[in-house]
């Protein structure tokens, strides 16, 4: 019978293939539109660490003016960075299970022996050495500094796996020497792939940027009095003469992450860190009400507006447009369906039940479906194509995967069913010897 | 106008009307936010930056170990740039506009630091930067020569005179003249204003100060220098090579790092307005595009059905004119239903996008544009199936389907 329906449903699209086409294509454009920007939307909205969602901590204190606060439009959040003083003291505490103070500092990379490569500018994180651990950064050779490397600054450097391949031309250079503004690094490390998207580890220049360069011991920066080639953000009146007075500004640059295993632990440190807001608060620092959060990867991404408001109203609109094309559909099978009522009246009238041409008929939508489906799919794949283009020359938000093709099928025959259903009720319901009549 | 006939058959096709009604409706909402939304941006994309944008580039030199001497490289950088031909200027500055990273700091008209509240862009620059960016002077001078300092390091120092642009003025001395005024920052110092800019943006795009600069005669210090070149017009891009070229083979105690047009910055900026533009463009092209297939494969169904009933109009006196008009008539009033529905639909959303975006609400120039649009373009679609109904011989009433 199956077979029957579906001969019967190509025959009747065969009959208008105009029309066919119209409502495939129709319900392929909406399902295709929708389909890419939701890619977008998912991959913007997605979480590498959601693994790690209930231990990793940005750790953000309130030591922002009195008389305004760091985000107007959102007053109720600290500055989404830290000040040196501030990491430093709280780094001391030991309540976390690993923690990371980090920041971004641009150097010249000289390839000295790297034939016709000339020097050119990198940008290097400099962390604590738990930043490789706490992120699930994959490493290909070699692997992070010690923690006597991590403390005294040594000139040591894990290398990303790009950098490694356009200096070393890909190979072990673990124990390779190189040389970033005229002075020596040991390479300790070189990383395999990695780049996670959003880049939630640090959100603040560039939630979409690819990961840096070079990493390598925060205190190197302090030692060398290297500027930060991220933001830095001041807002009290005091002289920044030099490197020393900046380190004790009210200045925040420093990116800090805490991985707390527990909700004890959390209470525990959230506790420590206000403590240590009060005493600064005798100290004539931290006027402003007592706000240190501690924020969760997902809490991160959404306070730092991750998603764009731009891609919520894009996906709104798409939807409103997928609309549009089922309205389109459901009226055009309508018109189609009731002008076959005659054939279906004498279908009836042979002793058809109602069941039988209510089964022809969704058959029928559900070939409508399928094809728009897949044209859908190839509509998706065609958007995606293109925004695979407007992205790739500046961001890392160009691996857009092909699971969404599941997506869009299964949205271009649940919309097509949905579209389906009432015309096909509509033809069931139709009197069989009003047509009988006419004929 | 044989109106009342047309609504009763309407009337007996209650569900195809109301299908079609809601799809323009929907179409006209979605099309109007959107068109708001695409000239917002196109708007903000076009904005006259004050500067000579098209001809303008920057260059950007990274030194590095011990033998960089940044002072000296600044100095024979900028002597050979401004001596090649087809350099109209070039000239030391800080930060590059609408690069969206730069400098900015507080200032005020009193030397109350509670006072000194007033965010501005800032730029270091020296005496031929003014030229360089192609701005224009509104009222005094520009830095001179002998103003402009060296820094050897960062510092808080501030210059002895400024100048700044209009807005920045505005906002620190309202309509009082600035020229000749002291502006103070938050440590107590204090600069004379000696020259006002008629207009021009800033570091980043996306900030509501964009328009508030201050310039401060002074080169930036090490090791990264910055320059600003302006080309004579054509010039630009062959400039460019060979300014890349000429800087990277002089000097191996420093990386040329950039070397890249103020276009490509404004668009790098912009990049998410024009993607936002794009994404729409499509949406709205693509959903007038389906509106309008729809309105077409659905008149050609009702030609095919009525085809007997028509053929009787026509046999009984109907002209050929008549049959069309009875088509566009009846598209005509299902528009109206729809854009009637579809202008509150389109108010609805635009509320709620101006809350998204906290912007002013949907301007009805949109919707009304949108309303004539979609009667074009619905009477055009429904057009063709008309001519076709019209060409139904009278003969065909005399057959039995």
């Amino acid at each position: 019978m199956f077979s029957y329906n579906l001969r019967l449903g190509l025959k009747s699209l065969r009959r208008t293939p105009g029309v066919a086409a119209l409502m495939i294509g129709a319900i392929g454009l909406g399902v295709g539109v929708c389909v890419t920007t939701l890619t977008v939307w998912i991959l913007m909205s997605s979480n590498p660490l959601e693994h790690k969602n209930d231990i990793l901590y940005a750790v953000t204190m309130d030591n922002w003016d009195p008389l305004q606060p760091m985000y107007p439009r959102s007053p109720e959040l600290p500055p989404n960075q830290v000040t040196y003083r501030d990491a430093m003291a709280v780094f001391e505490s030991d309540i976390p299970t690993r923690k990371v103070v980090m920041r971004k500092a641009s150097f010249v990379l000289d390839p000295a022996h790297a034939e016709g490569l000339k020097p050119f500018a990198i940008v290097a994180r400099l962390a604590t050495r738990d930043f490789f651990p706490m992120f699930d950064v994959p490493f290909l050779y070699g692997g992070p500094w010690d923690e006597d490397q991590d403390r005294a600054g040594a000139p040591v450097v894990v290398l990303s796996k790009d950098i490694n391949r356009k200096v070393f031309g890909g190979e072990d250079s673990v124990g390779r020497t190189l040389q970033l503004d005229g002075k020596d690094y040991k390479v300790i490390g070189v990383l395999d792939e990695w780049a996670p998207m959003p880049k939630v580890y640090d959100l603040t220049t560039g939630a979409f940027d690819w990961p840096e360069e070079v990493f390598m011991p925060f205190e190197i920066g302090i030692r060398q009095e290297l500027p930060s080639s991220g933001n830095v953000q001041c807002w009290r009146n005091q002289t920044l003469n030099t490197f020393g007075e900046f380190l004790q500004s009210d200045c925040v640059w420093i990116q800090f992450w805490a991985e707390l295993p527990n909700r004890e632990c959390v209470e525990r440190f959230q506790t420590f860190i206000d403590n240590y807001a009060r005493e600064q608060k005798k100290l004539g620092r931290f006027e402003r009400p007592i706000n240190n959060r501690l924020s969760r990867p997902d809490e991160w991404m959404k306070a730092n507006e991750v998603v764009r408001d731009d891609n919520r109203v894009l996906v709104g609109l798409s939807f409103m447009f997928l609309a549009v094309c089922l309205l389109n559909m459901i009226g055009l099978l309508l018109a189609k369906f009731l002008g076959g009522a005659p054939v279906v009246g004498l279908r009836r009238a042979l002793g058809a039940s109602r069941g039988e041409i209510f089964k022809q008929h969704l058959v029928e939508v559900g070939l409508i479906g399928l094809g728009g489906g897949v044209a859908g799919i190839v509509i998706a794949a065609l958007g995606l194509l293109g925004i695979r283009r407007m992205y790739e020359n500046y961001d890392a938000l160009t691996r857009l995967d092909v699971s969404m093709g599941l997506i869009a099928l299964g949205l271009a025959l649940l919309s097509g069913l949905l579209a389906g259903l009432y015309p096909t009720w509509r033809v069931c319901n139709t009197q069989p010897a009003r047509y009988l009549k006419t004929q | 106008m044989e109106i009342r006939p047309i609504l009763s058959a309407m009337l007996r096709n209650k569900t195809g009307a109301l299908l079609v009604g809601l799809q323009i409706a929907l179409t006209l909402a979605v099309a109007a936010n959107a068109v708001s939304i695409i000239m917002q941006r196109v708007d903000k994309m076009n904005r006259p930056t004050g500067t000579d944008a098209a001809n303008t580039f920057f260059v950007q030199s990274f030194g590095f170990g011990p033998k960089y001497d940044h002072k000296a490289t600044v100095r024979r950088d900028l002597d050979m740039i401004r001596a090649l031909p087809g350099v109209v200027a070039a000239a030391s500055i800080s930060a590059v506009p609408l690069s969206n990273s730069g400098s900015s700091a507080t200032f005020g008209a009193e030397a109350d630091p509670r006072k000194v509240t007033i965010e501005a862009n800032y730029f270091r620059a020296d005496e031929q930067a003014l030229d360089a960016l192609g701005a224009k002077l509104a009222e005094g001078r520009f830095f001179t020569k002998e103003e402009v300092e060296f820094l050897e390091a960062s510092t808080s120092r501030f210059a002895p005179v400024v100048v700044m642009t209009r807005d920045m003025a505005k906002a620190l001395f309202g309509d009082e003249p600035a020229l000749g005024k002291q502006v103070h920052d938050g440590l107590g110092q204090s600069a004379t204003v000696v020259g006002i800019i008629d207009h021009m943006l800033g570091s980043w795009t996306d900030w509501d100060k964009l328009t508030r600069i201050v310039f401060v005669p002074e080169v930036q210090f090490g090791p990264i220098a910055r320059y600003v070149v302006r080309a004579e017009p054509g010039m630009r891009d062959a400039l460019m090579a060979e300014v890349e070229q000429r800087l990277s083979s002089s000097d191996f105690s420093r990386a040329i790092t950039l070397v890249r047009s103020q276009e490509e910055f404004a668009a790098r900026s912009y990049r998410a307005d024009s993607r936002m533009v794009a994404f729409l463009g499509v949406i709205v092209a693509l959903i007038f595009l389906v509106t309008a297939l729809g309105i077409v494969g659905l008149a050609s169904f009702h030609v095919g059905v009525r085809t007997k009933q028509i053929g009787t109009r026509r046999a009984v006196g109907a002209r050929k004119i008549d049959i069309i008009r009875y088509f566009l008539v009846e598209n005509l009033l299902l528009t109206i239903a729809g854009v009637a529905i579809g202008a509150l639909l389109a108010f609805g959303f635009g509320q709620w996008l101006s809350k998204v975006y906290s912007l002013p609400p949907l301007s009805p120039i949109y919707i009304g544009g949108g309303i004539l649009l979609l009667t074009v373009v619905g009477q055009l679609a429904v057009f063709v199936p008309a001519l076709k109904a019209a060409a139904i011989p009278p003969a065909i009433a005399t057959r039995t389907v």
